[in-house]
């Protein structure tokens, strides 16, 4: 899912980088001082997700794990992602640091988007708390591929081809991390439902 | 929260970070190129041993003019004559799909003196150990930094808090 160094055009990273920014700054304040415990374990959740590697065709693909990050931190996921993108950058060189602006924001706007989808419906019942939980972690990984297509579109028009390939591979990564956020969200509101965030 | 609670979730957050570092695979794509009896050879993987099979080659000059393209075979190898009226270096460009791209520089003074299988070891030794799987060390650091980070935040917003009242 990271982008690499050398692939968008300089118009493409430019905007990504002033949305990153922009969210990182929103997220900062609108985090919760007892909220912060929580980012920094979800966030190191993001940092090592992304090293579980699973082998889809002729590239792999990984978890991402960016649907339970926004269905539980909402707009606080921002800087959490970012953090844990910079970080696998320089200790990974995924991605890469022209690239961490766009990185940022295929994985942290659908996030946020997620949030407010799906947490009007967690704690109803524990069946619609996974059913929430697992399309979040769908959706979410559906969107950032899609923004990962419209970021290498706008680049150039050839890639489309390339585009719809990355949203192929990634369906089983969809369903893998809708099952692991349903039933993360389930598991964390019977033991620890101090973490799910009030409803917007 | 009850304190089984509480040690349930820190022995799955532990269960978690050891157990990861097993399954880790880097997938950053590599490509290798040496010159041998006036060809250009490579072989291009990614970095879990798998052979980057049909995978597009384009080979461009010093002024940036494409002077080659090809795809990888079954081995992730592709060889081809080097081309003539070379006046600079070449770069193989390597498209595995879905961004993964690598480069390989082959100096123009490479492409008149064949290097011995030892320099040819020496190079791609160097260029594995930049492409190593991530190490625990690195995993730790890395959630470190983030809780110090938190901690730097918490503190932060601490002091705002009392400057407020």
């Amino acid at each position: 899912m990271h982008i690499s160094e050398g692939v968008l055009s300089g118009q493409v990273l430019s905007a990504g980088a002033v949305i990153a920014v922009t969210g990182t700054a929103m997220g900062l304040k609108k985090i919760d001082y007892d909220q912060i415990v929580h980012v920094a374990i979800l966030a190191s959740a993001f940092f090592v997700a992304s090293l579980i590697h699973i082998n889809i065709g002729p590239a792999g693909v990984h978890l991402i794990l960016n649907g339970i990050l926004g269905l539980l931190l909402g707009f606080a996921a921002i800087p959490a992602i970012l953090t844990a993108l910079l970080l696998q950058s320089i200790f990974f060189q995924y991605g890469g640091l022209t690239a961490l602006g766009v990185n940022v924001v295929i994985m942290a706007a659908p996030a946020v988007l997620v949030h407010y989808l799906f947490l009007p419906f967690l704690g109803r019942s524990s069946k619609l708390t996974f059913w929430a939980g697992f399309f979040a972690g769908l959706f979410s990984i559906l969107f950032s591929c899609l923004l990962l297509g419209f970021a290498l579109w706008f680049t150039d028009k050839h890639f489309f081809e390339t585009s719809l390939a990355i949203i192929i591979t990634y369906i089983p990564i969809m369903i893998i991390e809708g099952i692991i956020t349903g039933f993360c969200v389930s598991f964390l509101l019977k033991v620890y439902p101090e973490i799910i965030p009030k409803k917007p | 929260m009850n304190t089984t609670h509480i040690k349930q979730i820190i022995c799955l957050i532990i269960t978690l970070t050891f157990m990861t570092p097993g399954f880790a695979h880097a997938h950053k794509v590599i490509i290798f190129a040496w010159v041998e009896d006036g060809m250009i050879l490579s072989q291009s993987y990614f970095s879990s041993k798998r052979k980057a099979k049909n995978c597009n080659i384009n080979v461009v000059d010093g002024k940036g003019r494409v002077v080659h393209t090809g795809k990888t075979d079954d081995q992730g190898n592709y060889s081809f004559k080097i081309p003539e009226n070379i006046d600079s270096g070449l770069v193989l460009n390597l498209d595995a799909g879905q961004g993964h791209r690598a480069h390989w520089k082959i100096p123009e003074n490479e492409l008149k003196v064949i290097p011995s299988k030892g320099d040819m070891e020496k190079a791609m030794a160097v260029r594995e150990k930049l492409e190593q799987k991530p190490s625990v060390f690195k995993i730790a650091a890395g959630i470190c930094i983030i809780f110090l980070l938190a901690i730097f935040l918490k503190l932060l917003k601490k002091k705002r808090d009392k400057n407020s009242d």
